[in-house]
């Protein structure tokens, strides 16, 4: 191995090793928090690292397979546990560890005086860890692994806190671990059967093989003109199934529609928890997955498409939705589904560099959004209610200002982070695909980011203190440097594609192919009117919230939008609805069914018959010979003078 | 001379008293002293027999029973006197603690 595998091997290495120390040796909470932090960090250094020696090296040879041993030999099924390095392992695993370890410095003075640090740290570390193998292997069912196992660690942490019976805003978090594990899991039957069938179509799970050209990518032209035939859902070609399986993965790991329900009831865990499943890790797996595979996406037309409707969807229906909470936590989430949706529009309409590029910088901005609302409950000793908040630009004067930030590069305002890569997305949209409705539909999902963005800064901080009993204070410690990091990191983050440099598209040409373009005067028109339209809506937004409608917000009362829009707005409040429809036609059908079984089968059939009753009628057998123990010595007697007679009976007169 | 035939009949007549005692007086004083009458029942038998045949063996076994007896009595009748410390009653159709 070269040095620069060695350091390759070592990103996701060091996670785990923190996650083993910390669960197996160190008790004290310090340690924990110090060994999860400098664990993380290790693998930002050796991330760092191995993208300069990458960068080292001339395009063509930008892709490096590391078979570290091999893992499964099944016939004529060979996995190999390898890893793979090119330039998109490279930038997402730098996002993956830089973001990751500024969560754990900043969890550190989050999670004192938490009752369960070790199990905290420890399962952070193992979260990065099951990401960057994730992002780092170099076949599907490594992959397939992190897959899983940012599930389980995204179900473990959620339910941090399990013995709480709710959390705001009325969440209860052993609940909301088992809903995000099983909607994920409908994901990852997607995610199976995807694997299954590119296993008995190409005889392998490598995306590249060994030598660079074994894989089932270079495979994939041949299967593009075999049709498979589904009876009534038509005939579409073996790309397209296992598109569509992936399809099908995407929206339950990167929370699209219709699976999108688990997200926003993710936040029943620890605000830093939030940041890492939102910006770093877990639902940007989905995105990831689409850029991986984007040769498969290339040759499926009809799979594509199918994600850019659903990713425009979502982007919609996430800014609707974030546009009516309360809660400070929900907003972000809803935001979180809408940004994702704009990506996985992005992917679908061909722009991956697009997708990638709003990845990068939506990580850290809503890693940035994520604590700094962590920062806010914290001060304000677990209130997340907007409603009861008002005036903390004043008490979180730095809060306030990282806050701002991470608003504008969320609402696309030039020129944060977040203005450069919605442009791209958008104007791909308009220009290149020229898909007038989809570019619509999220220009106008756009608007609601700056809309609820302004909405939120205003009830959060505009104004005077809207509840006096909570005393707001800031009090930062180790949570403040993160925030700041990710404050510059939300303002300079377009800089790693400013149009014209187009450095990320040069950067990720050896994987995606994708031409750099040039940039035209319609496009910085284009980008120039939906930033002022957005920054309108944004002011438009803060003027209503800290002005006309301030004095009608109440704890416990209602939006006053909703007076006007009545049923509309509080169908936005409750994500479309989409929870009552599960819980109505799948959740309790499913219960009543259960019900049903349980009854006949487990307490009629197996407790009844089987097991209660061969225990009755062996206690009936047992009753009926115990009659004859009645404790009467005389009929004991009798009965003995009886057998008396009957032996000496049979001894005199019978033989 | 008597026959042995009626030292055999008479034997047999007390042991049918024993038994009717065991099985039907409800005294445990009454049940105890049946035992004793079937146990000297035997023991005529035996010496009847024995002097019916000239031998001694049957008379050896009597002495056997007898001694045996003894002991049969002093462990039954301290075991009555207990059950009467505690029930204050001899009456066998109350104990039956140990009805299944």
């Amino acid at each position: 191995m070269t040095q620069l595998s060695w350091f390759i091997a070592l990103i996701p290495a060091i996670p785990l090793l923190g996650f083993l120390l910390n669960a197996l040796f160190v008790r004290n909470e310090k340690a924990n928090g110090v060994i999860a932090s400098l664990a993380v960090a290790g693998a930002f250094g050796a991330a760092i690292a191995a993208i300069v020696g990458l960068n080292g090296l001339d395009e063509a040879s930008r892709q490096i397979s590391i078979p570290l041993w091999q893992w499964l030999a099944v016939g004529k099924l060979d996995v190999a546990f390898g890893l793979y390095y090119d330039p998109l392992t490279a930038v997402m695993t730098l996002l993956i560890t830089g973001v990751g370890t500024l969560i754990h410095i900043f969890s550190v003075t989050y999670m004192h005086g938490d009752a369960r640090p070790r199990r905290y740290f420890a399962y952070l570390n193992l979260f990065v860890f099951s990401m960057l193998m994730l992002v780092m292997s170099d076949n599907l069912l490594v992959l397939f692994l992190g897959w899983e196992g940012v599930g389980l660690c995204s179900f473990l942490l959620i339910g941090h806190w399990f013995e709480r019976k709710s959390v705001q805003p009325g969440i209860v978090p052993s609940e909301a671990a088992a809903k995000a594990f099983v909607v994920n899991r409908i994901g990852d039957a997607g995610m199976l059967l995807a694997m299954m069938l590119i296993l008995s179509r190409f005889g392998t799970l490598s995306f590249f093989g060994p030598d660079g050209n074994s894989g089932f990518f270079s495979k994939l032209t041949d299967a593009s003109f075999t049709m498979v035939n589904l009876g009534a859902l038509g005939t579409v070609s073996v790309v397209s199934g296992i598109a569509f399986l992936m399809i099908l993965a995407i929206v339950g790991k990167s929370a699209q529609l219709p699976l999108f329900i688990w997200l926003p009831d993710a936040m029943a865990g620890p605000t830093p928890v939030s940041a890492l499943i939102h910006a770093a890790t877990m639902v940007t797996a989905g995105v990831y997955l689409v850029v991986r595979n984007h040769m498969l996406f290339d040759l499926a037309p009809d799979a594509a498409s199918w994600l850019t409707i659903i990713g425009t969807m979502t982007a919609l229906i996430g800014a609707t939705a974030a546009l009516t909470q309360f809660d400070i936590k929900r907003v972000l989430a809803y935001s979180t589904i809408s940004q994702l949706g704009f990506m996985i529009a992005a992917a679908g309409m061909g722009a991956y560099t697009s997708a990638m590029f709003h990845l990068l910088t939506h990580g850290l901005f809503k890693a940035l959004l994520f604590l700094a609302a962590g920062a806010i409950i914290h001060g304000l000793h677990d209130v997340q209610d907007m409603r009861r908040m008002g005036g903390l630009a004043k008490t979180m004067p730095t809060i306030y200002r990282v806050y701002i930030v991470g608003a504008f590069a969320l609402a696309g305002i030039f020129p944060f982070a977040g203005f450069w890569s919605k442009d791209e997305i958008l104007a791909h949209g308009w220009f290149n695909a020229q898909a007038v409705t989809t570019t619509a539909v999220l220009v106008f999902s756009s608007l609601l980011t700056a809309l609820y963005m302004g909405r939120q800064v205003a009830l959060t901080f505009a104004g005077e203190a809207r509840d006096h009993e909570l005393h707001a204070h800031e009090h930062l410690g180790s949570m403040k440097w993160p925030l700041v990091l990710l404050a510059i990191g939300a303002t300079l983050g377009g800089l790693i594609n400013l149009p014209g440099l187009y450095t990320l598209h040069e950067w990720l040409r050896p994987v995606l192919h994708e031409p750099v373009e040039l940039y035209t005067v319609g496009m910085g028109i284009f980008a120039g009117v939906t930033t002022l339209l957005a920054a309108g809506t944004g002011y438009l937004a803060y003027r209503i919230y800290s002005g006309a409608a301030l004095a009608k917000i109440k704890p416990g009362a209602d939006d006053p939008a909703h007076y006007y829009l009545g049923d509309i707005w509080k169908g936005f409040e409750l994500g479309w609805g989409l929870d009552y429809i599960y819980q109505r036609f799948i959740v309790r059908p499913y219960r009543g069914f259960s019900a049903y079984v349980y009854d006949v089968f487990d307490v009629q059939a197996i407790d009844g018959i089987l097991v209660e009753g061969s225990a009755r009628s062996i206690g009936a057998i047992a009753r009926l010979k115990s009659q004859a123990q009645n404790g009467s010595v005389r009929t004991y007697a009798f009965v003995f003078l009886i057998g008396v007679v009957l032996v000496v009976g049979y001894m005199v007169f019978g033989a | 001379m008597v026959s042995t035939l009626m030292y055999v009949a008479l034997s047999a007549f007390l042991f049918v008293i024993g038994v009717l005692g065991v099985t039907l007086r409800k005294s445990a004083l009454m049940v105890f002293m049946s035992v004793e009458l079937m146990l000297n029942a035997a023991n005529l038998a035996l010496v009847a027999f024995a002097n019916q045949w000239k031998s001694v063996d049957a008379q050896i076994m009597v002495f056997f029973v007898i001694t045996i007896a003894a002991a049969e009595v002093a462990v039954g009748l301290a075991l009555l006197v207990m059950i009467f410390r505690r029930k204050k009653t001899t009456d066998i159709d109350l104990m039956n603690t140990l009805r299944g």
